[in-house]
């Protein structure tokens, strides 16, 4: 069973938790023309490494609450977790 | 609405409101209890005034100060504020869950708990309580949930959001002799939830009270 350490409830069962994309991923900025192509790659492009990732995680069957995981995308090794709002102390 | 089959059993409304697992909770013996003592014990928890606060975002209160029923809110996962007429439950960063048997709870919470600051939901009769009792009860919740029930993890008033068989519950434990839980599930989810749980009890034996 993978474990996955929710930032404020620690460590828990991968089943309680939902994978919820790429976390390296920002909104083009309010306010501007934003042309075609980057709209498309905000909203459908993504990356797909071998190897450590940046992804969100909810952990819907616990707290509820969104958080950053690091993750090796080929071991499934989880490197750190950490609120939204925070960055990887690793 | 009363449905068709509790018009056939001649129930009021009032009836079909109060309990969520009318039509599934039995009572009597199952399952494996033949010549043991001491069996797990399953029964619905009903009238429970169970009430959510969740403190807005855009609010400064600080949450040390306010006190319900002279209880703190707890700050942080796994631990219950309690009393004898009140748990508070931790259920995520700024949103906790009253549970009592005192109707006038509501009230009380309404009165430490301003609108500006908190979201105040009432939400007695949006959940299915299932309470289940003995020794063996914490081998039952380990055949369905992937929590860890370990002592070092878990122990006698604390409480935990999670799953079981699939269904999400939030697990508050009582009692530690005998073992204790209340479990709570989506009131829609009751009826799934109460036959996953008996199920996993068969094994043991279990008296319905």
């Amino acid at each position: 069973m993978l474990e996955i350490k929710c930032p404020y409830c620690g460590k828990r069962s991968q089943n309680e938790f939902s994978y919820g994309g790429d976390g390296n991923i920002k909104r083009p900025p309010l306010g501007e023309e934003i042309n075609t192509k980057d709209w498309d790659d905000f909203v459908y492009f993504r990356d797909n490494p071998r190897g450590k990732h940046t992804e969100l995680w909810h952990h819907a069957s616990g707290c509820r609450q969104w958080f950053k995981a690091s993750r090796d995308t080929a071991t499934h090794e989880i490197f750190a977790t950490c609120k939204m709002n925070e960055d990887f102390n690793v | 609405m009363l449905t068709q089959k509790g018009r056939g059993l001649g129930l009021k409304m009032t009836d079909i409101n109060v309990s969520a697992l009318h039509f599934d909770h039995k009572l009597g013996l199952f399952g494996d209890y033949e010549s043991k003592s001491n069996i797990i014990k399953i029964s619905e928890v009903k009238d429970l005034t169970i009430v959510q606060i969740a403190k807005f975002k855009k609010s400064q209160v600080n949450i040390d100060q306010i006190k319900i029923d002279n209880l703190s809110l707890p700050i942080s996962y796994p631990e219950v504020s309690h009393n004898n007429n009140l748990r508070i439950l931790w259920t995520g960063p700024d949103t906790w869950i009253c549970v009592s048997q005192n109707s006038s709870t509501l009230d009380e919470i309404k009165k430490y708990c301003n609108d500006n600051d908190f979201g105040i939901t009432d939400l007695s009769h949006s959940r299915a309580v299932v309470q289940i009792q003995g020794d063996q009860s914490i081998d039952v919740l380990k055949k369905g949930s992937p929590f860890n029930f370990n002592q070092d993890n878990f122990s006698v008033n604390n409480s935990a959001n999670t799953s079981y068989n699939g269904i999400n519950v939030m697990i508050d434990y009582l009692n530690d002799n005998p073992k204790t839980f209340n479990i709570y599930s989506l009131r829609s989810f009751g009826g799934s939830f109460y036959h996953s749980i008996t199920d996993s009890a068969l094994e043991y034996g279990y008296e319905g009270i």
